[in-house]
C-alpha cells in the first residue's frame, strides 16, 4: 500500500510542479545567461588589448618593433601622435600608449620606451609587460644577431584544449542542482505551511516519510529535466565537452539532487516563514558557492579553509561531476567523492525525516 | 452508544506574554457524542472549541484526560483515528494548480482509496466546477469543497470547524442543507460555531464552552427553557442566543 501511495502522490506533485511553468522556465534563465556569457565572451582567447603607439623614431628597428606588435594577436594597435592617443587613453578608448623616442634603437645607447597607462588598468599590465619585453628582446637579438639560447615549447599533457567553460560547466550544474533542489523542497514546504495545506494533509493518514519521498521523487524528476535542458544547451550550442560516461554523470546528479532536496526539507522544517527560509537558505547556499570549487578549484583556496571546504556536500558533488565531465573518470576512480556523497545522502535523509514531524511543521 | 467519548480532556499552552507560565486552553472537559447526531460546540473566541477539535483530530497532543473515537484511543492510535474521520479546517487553501476533480482524487489517494470524484462533487453541488481551481471558487463553494475533501474516506465522524463563518445567508443556508443531508445518511457530525441560529437549527445537542470548560450541555430546546429570559409557561420566545449570553456574559471578546 505505501509504495503505491507514494508513486501516486509523486505523480500528483509532479503535475503540480509542472504546471508552474513560469518558475521552471525562470530557474533556467540565470544558468543559461551565465554559460552564454562565459561561452562567448571568454571563449579561450583574451580580448585584444588596445594599444596606441607613438612612433617618433624613423629607424627601421622602430618600424620592425611596431610591426611585431601589430602582428601579435594580443594587441589591437593604433598609430598616431602622442597628444591624440593620450586623449584617447584618458577617455578609455586605449588601454595604454607606448611612446618610442626619436633615439629608439640608436646604436650603443640604451633606449627607453615610455608606457602611458591608466592606473585603473593595472591588473592587465602584468600580462602585457612580458609580451612587450619579449618583443623588445627579439628585436634586440635581430640587431645584434644573437641566436636565442632557450626556447620554450608548451605541451598539454591532456592533449586537448580545455576552456574555462569546460571547467565551469560541471560546477555550474552542481550549483544549479543545489539551488533548484533546496528551493524546490524548502520553499515549497514553507508555502504549503503558510496556506494550511500541511495541516490539512496532517489530518489524513499519510505518513511524513511518504509525503517526503513523494515530493523528492516529483521534484527530482523536474530537476533532472531542468539540468538536461542546461546540459543540452551547453553541449550542443556552446560545444562544451563531457568526456566521461553520461550515465555516471547523471548518477551523481541524482544523488546530489536527493541530498539537497532533503536539506531543503530540513530547512523548511526549521524555518517557519518565507523570510526565515530565505535567510537560512542563504546561510546554506552562499558559503558553498565560494567554498565548493564551483567556479575555481578548491586547491587555490587558503590552506586553512580547504579541509572545511572539502567536506561540504556541494564540494563532493561538484568534484565528482567535474572528474567525470573533464577527465572522463569512472565511478570507481571517484570513489572518495562518492563516499562523501554517500555519507551526506544518509545524513541528510535521516535529518529530514527527523525534523519533519507533522505536529511541528503543520502548526 | 457514544461514538466519541471524552473524559477530562485538557490542553495546556504557554501564556503568549509570559512563556514560563501556562494556561489551560481546554480545562478538563468531558463529552459523550452519540453516533448519528449533530453535536455543536459553541463558545466565544478563545473558549477552546478549536483546540478541542484539534485534539480529537490528532492535530495537537492531548495533555490530560482521554479521548476515544469509535473505541479507538486518539492519543495512542492517531493514524487509525484519521482513517475514520473527516476534517474541515478553518483555513481551506489547497494546491494552486490542481482542479477540484484532481484534488479530490489526491485526497482519496492519501487514504489509499479510489473514489468517484464527480459523484462526490455532485453531492456538494459543485459538479459544474469540476475543472475549476479552488482559488476561483466563492466563499460558499470553497466551504462545500472543503467538506467534499473531508468526505473522500466516507468518514464515520465529520468535524466542521466554523463551517459558515464569513458566508452570506444564501451560502449559509445551502451549507446547512448539505450538513443535514449528510447527517440523514447516518454520519455523526461535530461542529463548532459562533452562530446561535446555526446551532439551534442544525444541532441535536450542544455544548457551550467558556474559558476551556463546558458550562452547559443539552438539547437547544432544553437550554432555552432553562436559561432564556421568558418564563417557560409562555410560548417559546427567547432563542439560543439568549442562552449563550446568559451563560458567557455580555462582555466583548477579542
Amino acid at each position: 500500500m505505501p509504495r503505491k501511495l507514494q508513486f501516486h502522490l509523486a505523480r500528483v506533485f509532479l503535475k503540480i510542479f509542472l504546471r508552474d511553468r513560469q518558475s521552471i522556465f525562470f530557474s533556467l534563465f540565470f544558468p543559461i545567461i551565465f554559460m552564454t556569457v562565459f561561452g562567448f565572451v571568454n571563449d579561450g582567447e583574451q580580448d585584444a588589448i588596445e594599444i596606441g603607439i607613438v612612433n617618433n623614431s624613423s629607424s627601421a628597428a622602430a618600424m620592425d618593433f611596431t610591426q611585431l606588435l601589430i602582428d601579435d594577436p594580443l594587441f589591437d594597435v593604433s598609430l598616431g601622435d602622442e597628444a591624440r592617443l593620450r586623449e584617447e587613453l584618458v577617455e578609455g578608448d586605449q588601454t595604454m600608449v607606448l611612446v618610442l623616442a626619436e633615439t629608439f634603437a640608436a646604436q650603443n645607447e640604451g633606449s627607453e620606451l615610455r608606457l602611458l597607462v591608466d592606473a585603473a588598468q593595472v591588473q592587465q599590465l602584468s600580462l602585457i609587460m612580458p609580451v612587450l619585453q619579449q618583443a623588445l628582446i627579439s628585436i634586440e637579438r635581430e640587431f645584434r644577431s644573437i641566436e636565442p639560447m632557450f626556447t620554450l615549447a608548451v605541451e598539454d599533457v591532456k592533449a586537448r584544449s580545455q576552456r574555462y567553460l569546460d571547467f565551469l560547466l560541471p560546477g555550474l550544474m552542481a550549483f544549479t542542482l543545489m539551488q533548484l533542489s533546496i528551493a524546490g523542497s524548502g520553499f515549497n514546504i514553507v508555502e504549503f505551511r503558510r496556506k494550511g495545506i500541511l495541516k490539512r494533509l496532517f489530518v489524513t493518514p499519510i505518513q511524513p516519510r511518504d509525503f517526503i519521498s513523494a515530493i523528492v521523487m516529483a521534484r527530482m524528476t523536474i530537476v533532472l529535466i531542468q539540468l538536461s535542458v542546461l546540459i543540452a544547451f551547453a553541449v550542443f550550442l556552446l560545444d562544451v565537452r563531457i568526456l566521461g560516461n553520461f550515465a555516471a554523470f547523471y548518477f551523481v546528479i541524482m544523488l546530489g539532487t536527493f541530498i539537497f532536496l532533503c536539506l531543503g526539507f530540513c530547512l523548511g522544517s526549521i524555518a517557519k516563514t518565507q523570510q526565515a527560509v530565505m535567510a537560512v537558505g542563504n546561510i546554506i547556499i552562499f558559503p558553498q558557492i565560494f567554498l565548493s570549487g564551483v567556479f575555481y578549484p578548491i586547491d587555490s583556496m587558503p590552506e586553512l579553509i580547504q579541509p572545511i571546504a572539502r567536506i561540504l556536500p556541494l564540494s563532493f558533488v561538484s568534484t565528482a561531476m567535474r572528474e567525470i565531465a573533464n577527465s572522463g573518470a569512472s565511478l570507481l576512480s571517484i570513489a572518495p567523492s562518492l563516499l562523501g556523497i554517500g555519507v551526506w545522502f544518509v545524513v541528510s535523509f535521516v535529518l529530514a525525516t527527523r525534523l519533519f514531524v507533522w505536529k511541528e511543521v503543520a502548526n | 452508544m457514544a461514538i466519541i467519548e471524552v473524559k477530562n480532556l485538557a490542553k495546556q499552552y504557554p501564556l503568549p506574554d509570559n512563556k514560563s507560565k501556562s494556561f489551560f486552553a481546554v480545562d478538563g472537559i468531558s463529552l459523550a457524542i452519540e453516533a448519528g447526531e449533530i453535536f455543536g460546540i459553541l463558545g466565544p473566541n478563545g473558549a477552546g472549541k478549536t483546540t478541542t477539535l484539534e485534539m480529537l483530530e490528532g492535530l495537537v497532543d492531548i495533555d490530560g484526560g482521554t479521548a476515544f473515537i469509535d473505541g479507538i484511543d486518539v492519543s495512542k492510535e492517531p493514524y487509525k483515528v484519521k482513517e475514520i474521520i473527516g476534517v474541515q479546517l478553518q483555513a481551506n487553501e489547497y494546491f494552486d494548480n490542481l482542479s477540484l476533480l484532481e484534488l479530490l482524487t489526491l485526497f482519496a489517494a492519501l487514504y489509499s482509496r479510489e473514489i468517484d470524484a464527480e459523484d462526490l462533487l455532485d453531492k456538494v453541488n459543485l459538479l459544474e466546477k469540476a475543472k475549476a481551481k479552488p482559488g476561483n471558487l466563492s466563499g460558499g463553494q470553497k466551504q462545500r469543497f472543503s467538506i467534499a475533501c473531508a468526505l473522500v474516506n466516507n468518514p464515520k465522524v465529520l468535524f466542521l470547524d466554523e463551517p459558515t463563518t464569513g458566508l452570506d445567508p444564501q451560502a449559509k443556508r445551502n451549507l446547512w442543507d448539505l450538513v443535514l443531508e449528510l447527517n440523514k445518511s447516518g454520519m455523526t457530525i461535530v461542529l463548532t460555531t459562533h452562530n446561535m441560529e446555526e446551532a439551534e437549527i442544525l444541532c441535536q445537542r450542544i455544548a457551550i464552552m467558556d474559558h476551556g470548560k463546558v458550562v452547559a450541555e443539552d438539547t437547544p430546546q432544553n437550554l432555552i427553557l432553562q436559561h432564556a429570559a421568558e418564563p417557560p409557561t409562555a410560548p417559546l420566545h427567547g432563542n439560543i442566543e439568549d442562552v449563550f449570553l446568559a451563560l458567557t456574559g455580555h462582555g466583548l471578546r477579542d
